[in-house]
Parts: structure tokens; C-alpha cells; sequence
């Protein structure tokens, strides 16, 4: 079992202050390459190398978004779809990328439905390993690039991007995504207070136990209103219905957690208003709100994923 | 039972014996599988009684060791374990008896499966094999089994084990039929519908996981259902595996009232709390999951009160395929057999929960009633060190360390957390009918004399 940790990305969980601002740090710098304002220079940091994307789940951002930086940083990139019951088992996970590892490839990036999947590959594999998104558990360039995304919001409307003292609330379907998980570790890690808000069946006490040894914190809530005009940043969780079963998500679920206009109308006015997308308009958000130019960050989260992406497979990647 | 050594002589250990409240050094006479004496007067019994002499100081002499809850696999899961294999692993262990659970392929719900495990289990010669029968049709819970009829033929008591009896009113009919042909019932107590996709204790780590939760709750839902279904019925009742301080508070109250009902706990869940999942490890992967320091706290208190009477293991051998799947698709359980003595004897006796003597009992006489097996003429004095009973004897080394190892497993799977713990108490020495089923092998030519054979195993022409 051959297994680096820093040769692959797995997790925001146990990364130091020190070692989430180099990464995000580094993603800055990718931000003028991943929109193609600025070309890479040339050699390409991942000339000659190949990265092989096996999504085991739907997605199209995130798949895209991994492909878009590797051939930014002049890499190529193979997809390997599945979907079905056949992916279902870790051991089908497993046997496909030995197989793509096997073929020579240089790098995997993965998103399953197995919460722990991609630790399981960085496992069994010798190729770094890249997490796009294991489960419920972790979907750390996400976390990386929501990171950055508000760093540079805060620089922007406080002239300093620390997070220390800084409340983010998450509002959702908590229990279920790993955009949350990976979230909250960076930003208690960094030192913000983080609300966790939702119903109680899917936001429970059991996830304060997340913030760990972070130099912030973490509160659960199961009311969005008194917290509202208290925000730094508003971070609205898809509702994931394909993994919500149960009817854990009542009808009321928009009167009670959706950002709609009129609560929009009660945040702060720099408060910054984040989504990981793909966003049900009208259930967790309103259109109108969405699209608000002056606090939506939707669309700059999704050039920051580029640029996420980008410093991962450089790092991992270049002079291999 | 026929034995190859017609006469054994177990001298000077300190012998236990709970069903007749002994516990004093002496020596132990066995003629033609049988008890033939037991002598507290020093010299009374010599090597020249005995055709072969062990000797047993600083060991411990007590009745073969019964466990309730075993899973051998076999049919349909012989890849994990067979009733021979695991068998053979019982035996390295201490055991002299086990009972295993119905939840083969096919599943143990008619006379003619209990037949096929009571013909294989005469082949398999290292212990007795007796089977727990399904009390449902293929465990679905939907059609009551022919339970009357397994019974006959020799199935022990019932169980849907690896599920719970979800209808109440099936509940309500198992409880009757088994109350009627005067079997336990043993139940997996577990709320299905309180554990969808549920992997783990729920909690922080689940959380932080992002695996689905198996609360505590789902167990003790269905025990409170049956203690108050089993109230009018006053069947023979047994939960299994009790994972949870909770559950043993409701079985403490169902017997303070005076019902029939037990239950019985598993090394691991008096030794490892869920933290033992954390980086999706599947051997810490079991039904029901391990839970929270104060859940082992309680259960160990419920031990200590006698709300707990038995002490099984929950044998659960998987492949390693199997288990290197990903923490939610491994399937649940580990292998228990080869080490239970010894995590019993560091979690219960060194501890100080209980003493030695009612720890023999928790593995001889309360299993071997539970199971009904000493109201079986073939097994007279099963559980007992009784003259006159059969020779089912375990001897145990109670204080020389060692590390559990799991390479020397006898059993065919290796799913087991409990690899290089320090344990220091295990059996050396099995005796099934007479017959030394097993000897710890550093054992022969040291402390036993007179043996003139190599290998002291049996072997049935």
C-alpha cells in the first residue's frame, strides 16, 4: 500500500491554517490563467501528462471544471462516466481505477457516491489521487474554491480577507453534503463562525463536533430569520433530493430556509451570497436573488473552481 | 460420543464449577467421556487412575465453554466459513459448544436444513454444532417457519437473526408458537425503519463521516415492543447482542417484573466505541454498531447486576474481499471465536465487573439453558462439572500474556479488530466428550504427561 498524503487531495479535514492558505493562495494566482486572461507559459506545467476523470456520479460542473483546468495548464484529460447500479459497490470504484491507473495515467479525479471512496483509492492506489466529491463526506476543491471565493470578498468589502470573526452561515440539507463538510472544516480551521442551518432532520447537534481543534466555530440553528442581518456570507446547500430520502424535506421547506427576496432584502449589505450550484431556482433561492450582481458570487465561485482546480493538478502534478 | 483416550486425569487446577457453586483446587477424573470423579483431597486421584495425566496447576478447570451466537456460514457462505472451519476455530477458543445462527443460503427454516447442519456438524469433529432455527420464513418475517417441526429434529431455539421481527403481530405469533414448544426465542432487536442505509452508531463521527446513522434508539424500540408484547405470553425471550445502555435498562425493568427474558452482550461491545470506525474502518463495522464509552459503561454495570446473563461472541466471518469494500458496502460483523475468552476476561475480570466464577457461568450454564441444551439426554450435564455428566472441559491459562494473532486463527476469515492486543487469559487445553479436541500446541510435552501420542486431536475412523 503505497500512500503519500500529500501526493493526493483528499479531504479539507486535518489541513493546518497554514497549508489552507497556501492552497488557496495558489489558487489566486491560477485566476488570470483559468479565465484565459493570461496565458500559461509555456513549457505547460502539465505537458505530456494525462488526468483521468472517473465520475461515478452525475455532474457536469465539477467534471468540466477539472477538465477545463488540466488543458488550461496544457494537460490532457480522459472521461470515464458510469452510472447504475454496477458503480454502486466500492469494489466496481476500486477495479476501475486499477484498470485506469494501469493504462498510465497521471493523475485520477474522482466523484462517487461512497462517502470515504476516494480515501479508499489514494489507498489501494500509487497515482494521486484527487477527491471531486466522495459522498456525503468531502468535496475539497469545492471547499478550496468557496474559500477563496470568500477571501476576496471580504478583502473586497473589509479590506482584509481574514476570516477570524466572520460568520458564514450554511443553510440546507447539511446532513447531506459533503459542499458543507468540506466547507465548514476550512472556514472553522481558518477562524470563522459558522451556522449551520436547516431542519432538524438534517442539520443535527452532532455536527459541531466538526469544528475540532479550529481556532473557530461552529452553531447549529434551526431558524435562518434572527440570524440574518448578523452575516458575512450566506452559503445556500442544493437540496440534494436524490440522496434526501426518507421525506426528510418538508413542504415548507422554502417558507422556512429559502433565500428569498425578502430575506435577501434583510442581509447585511456586504454579505456575500454563495451557492455550489447546480442551484433549484425557486426552492433554496429565489431567481432575483440569484442573480443580484452586487451579492451573488455564484458565477465567480465557478471561475474559482478553475483556478482551484488548477493549482490541485499543478501541484500534484507538475515535475512528477 | 466415543473417545481415543478412554481416561484423563486433570490434576490440581483450580476447578470452577457454577451450577454447583465450586471453586477450589482438586482433580478432575474422566473415564469413557464422562466425569467419572472430582477430588478436593489431595493425592486421592493419581496419574495411575488415568491413561493420560495434565496437569493444572495455576490453570483453571471449568465446563466447557458454550457460545449462543455463532454464524458458520455453511450453506452458501463457505468462501467466509464452514461448519468444520469454524468449529475448529470454537474449539482454539475454548468452546466445546456453539450454536449458529440460521442466516445461510438457504436460510434455516425447515427440518431438512436442520438436518444438513446436524449431518455436517457430526463431521465436524472439534465441538458441537447445534442450530438456532429461522423463526420466520427465509427470515423475511412475513410467514411464521415450521418451528415445531425444526424443533424435533433438534434446531435449539429460533432467531431471524441479522434482522429484527419488524410486524408486531408476527412478533406476537413467534413469541406464542415458541412459548409453546418450550424453545427461547432470540431476537436481533433493530427498528429497521430508524436505521435507512444506517452503517454506524449515529453521532459525531457518523457526521463528520458522512455516513448514515444506526441509532441507539432502533434497538431499544423493539426490545421495549417485545418485553411488552412477550408480558401476556411470558415466552422465552433473548436479545441479542445488546449494544446499548438503554436496552439493558429495559431489560432490567422486563425482569424486575419477572419476565422470562435475557440477554446476552459481545466482547466488542464492551471494548470499543465507534471511534474505532474512523477512517472508514470495516472491521469496526458491526450489527449492531459499536457505540459510546458510557453505553460500555452500561452495558458493564448490566453485567455486573446480572441484567446481562450471557456472554456471546457474534461470530461473523467475512472474506477480506468483502471487507475491503468501502465502509458502507462491507458487510457488518467480525470473527469472534479464537479471542473471545481473553477481551471477556480483560474487560469483565480485570476490570472487576465480575469474578471469574460467574464469568464461567455467563459462558457455560447461562448458555447452555438459554439454548435448552442440558434438557438434552446426549448432552447430560452440559454446562456443569458434574460426575456422571459428559467431559466438556475447558482449561485455561488465566495469566500468562500474549498478543492476539490473527495469522494462527484457525477460523477461514481474518475480519477481526482485535489483531496484537495484549490479552493474557485463553484456553489451552478443549475437551469435547473426554476427548482433547484442542491443546495449545506449546502445551504438549510441558504440562502434560503420559501422553504417548503426537497428536491428542481426534480423529473418528
Amino acid at each position: 500500500m503505497v500512500t503519500t498524503a500529500s501526493a493526493d487531495f483528499l479531504a479539507l479535514e486535518g489541513l493546518s491554517a497554514d497549508e489552507l492558505r497556501s492552497w488557496i493562495d495558489e489558487a489566486e494566482a491560477m485566476l488570470p490563467f483559468a479565465t484565459g486572461a493570461r496565458p500559461i507559459a509555456s513549457p505547460a506545467p502539465l505537458a505530456g501528462k494525462l488526468v483521468a476523470n472517473i465520475f461515478f456520479e452525475d455532474s457536469t460542473r465539477t467534471r468540466c471544471s477539472f477538465e477545463i483546468a488540466a488543458k488550461r495548464l496544457g494537460g490532457d484529460v480522459t472521461n470515464l462516466g458510469a452510472s447504475g447500479s454496477s458503480a454502486s459497490k466500492g469494489e466496481t470504484l476500486l477495479d476501475t481505477a486499477r484498470n485506469i491507473e494501469a493504462m498510465g495515467v497521471d493523475a485520477i479525479v474522482v466523484r462517487c457516491a461512497i462517502s470515504g471512496g476516494a480515501l479508499m483509492l489514494a489507498n489501494a492506489l500509487d497515482v494521486p489521487v484527487i477527491n471531486a466529491g466522495d459522498g456525503r463526506h468531502e468535496h475539497p476543491t469545492q471547499g478550496i474554491l468557496d474559500l477563496l471565493t470568500l477571501r476576496r470578498h471580504f478583502e473586497e468589502m473589509h479590506r482584509s480577507g481574514s476570516f477570524a470573526g466572520r460568520t458564514v452561515a450554511i443553510v440546507g440539507d447539511v446532513m447531506n453534503s459533503r459542499v458543507a463538510r468540506s466547507a465548514t472544516h476550512g472556514l472553522v480551521t481558518l477562524g470563522a463562525r459558522v451556522l449551520l442551518v436547516g431542519p432538524p432532520t438534517l442539520v443535527t447537534k452532532d455536527f459541531e463536533s466538526l469544528a475540532g481543534a479550529g481556532a473557530g466555530s461552529i452553531e447549529v440553528a434551526h431558524a435562518l430569520d434572527p440570524h440574518l442581518g448578523h452575516l458575512d456570507a450566506i452559503m445556500m446547500l442544493r437540496i440534494q433530493l436524490e440522496r434526501a430520502a426518507g421525506g426528510a424535506i418538508a413542504a415548507d421547506y422554502r417558507s422556512q430556509y429559502g433565500l428569498t427576496e425578502a430575506r435577501a432584502a434583510r442581509l447585511p449589505e456586504r454579505c456575500a451570497i454563495l451557492h455550489p450550484g447546480p442551484v433549484n431556482r425557486g426552492v433554496e433561492i429565489d431567481d432575483r436573488v440569484m442573480d443580484d450582481r452586487r451579492l451573488s458570487r455564484i458565477l465567480t465561485q465557478v471561475t474559482a473552481g478553475v483556478a482551484t482546480r488548477m493549482a490541485v493538478l499543478r501541484r500534484l502534478l507538475a515535475g512528477r | 460420543m466415543t473417545s481415543l483416550l478412554s481416561s484423563l486425569l486433570l490434576r490440581g487446577g483450580r476447578i470452577i464449577d457454577p451450577a454447583s457453586d465450586t471453586d477450589a483446587v482438586g482433580d478432575v477424573l474422566v473415564h469413557d467421556g464422562k466425569i467419572a470423579a472430582i477430588s478436593f483431597r489431595h493425592g486421592a486421584l493419581s496419574k495411575h487412575d488415568a491413561e493420560r495425566t495434565i496437569e493444572c496447576h495455576d490453570r483453571l478447570v471449568v465446563p466447557g465453554l458454550i457460545d449462543p451466537h455463532v454464524h458458520l456460514r455453511e450453506p452458501g457462505g463457505e468462501a467466509k466459513e464452514t461448519i468444520r472451519t469454524g468449529a475448529t476455530s470454537a474449539a482454539r477458543g475454548g468452546f466445546t459448544t456453539v450454536c449458529c445462527m440460521p442466516n445461510t443460503t438457504p436460510t434455516l427454516d425447515t427440518p431438512a436444513m436442520i438436518e444438513f447442519v446436524r449431518m455436517r456438524a457430526r463431521e465436524a469433529l472439534q465441538a458441537r454444532v447445534y442450530s438456532v432455527g429461522a423463526a420466520t420464513v427465509g427470515r423475511k418475517g412475513e410467514q411464521l417457519a415450521p418451528m415445531a417441526a425444526m424443533a424435533n429434529i433438534g434446531a435449539v431455539a429460533f432467531s431471524d437473526d441479522g434482522d429484527g421481527i419488524a410486524s408486531a403481530e408476527m412478533m406476537r405469533m413467534v413469541l406464542s408458537v415458541v412459548k409453546s414448544i418450550g424453545r427461547a426465542f432470540m431476537q436481533h432487536c433493530q427498528d429497521a425503519t430508524l436505521t435507512p442505509g444506517g452503517v454506524m452508531n449515529a453521532g459525531p463521527l457518523a457526521a463528520r463521516l458522512g455516513l448514515a446513522g444506526w441509532p441507539a434508539v432502533a434497538e431499544e424500540v423493539m426490545l421495549e415492543r417485545d418485553c411488552r408484547l412477550n408480558r401476556s405470553i411470558g415466552a422465552r425471550y433473548h436479545a441479542q447482542h445488546l449494544s446499548s445502555g438503554g436496552s439493558a435498562e429495559i431489560l432490567r425493568r422486563a425482569r424486575a417484573e419477572g419476565q422470562p427474558v435475557s440477554g446476552e452482550v459481545a466482547p466488542h461491545h464492551l471494548l470499543l466505541t465507534d471511534a474505532a470506525c474512523d477512517g472508514y474502518n470495516t472491521n469496526a463495522k458491526m450489527n449492531p454498531p459499536l457505540r459510546t464509552a458510557q453505553d460500555i459503561a452500561d452495558l458493564k454495570r448490566a453485567v455486573a447486576d446480572g441484567t446481562i446473563t450471557v456472554l456471546a461472541t457474534d461470530h461473523a466471518p467475512h472474506t477480506q474481499a468483502e471487507k475491503a469494500r468501502d465502509f458502507s458496502s462491507a458487510p457488518f460483523g467480525i470473527i469472534g471465536l479464537e479471542c473471545a475468552l481473553g477481551l471477556y476476561v480483560k474487560a469483565l475480570v480485570d476490570d472487576g465487573v465480575i469474578d471469574w466464577p460467574r464469568l464461567i457461568a455467563m459462558m457455560t450454564l447461562e448458555p447452555a439453558r438459554l439454548c435448552g441444551l442440558d434438557a438434552r439426554p446426549e448432552l447430560h450435564g452440559i454446562g456443569t462439572l458434574s460426575v456422571g455428566g459428559i467431559a466438556d472441559i475447558t482449561i485455561i491459562d488465566p495469566t500468562s500474556p500474549y498478543t492476539v494473532d490473527l495469522a494462527s486463527f484457525a477460523s477461514r476469515s481474518r475480519n477481526c479488530p482485535f489483531d496484537g492486543w495484549p490479552l493474557h487469559a485463553r484456553a489451552t487445553h478443549t475437551i469435547v466428550g473426554g476427548d482433547v479436541r484442542f491443546e495449545l500446541p506449546d502445551e504438549r510435552g510441558m504440562a502434560s504427561v503420559g501422553s504417548g501420542r503426537a497428536d491428542a486431536r481426534g480423529h473418528h475412523g
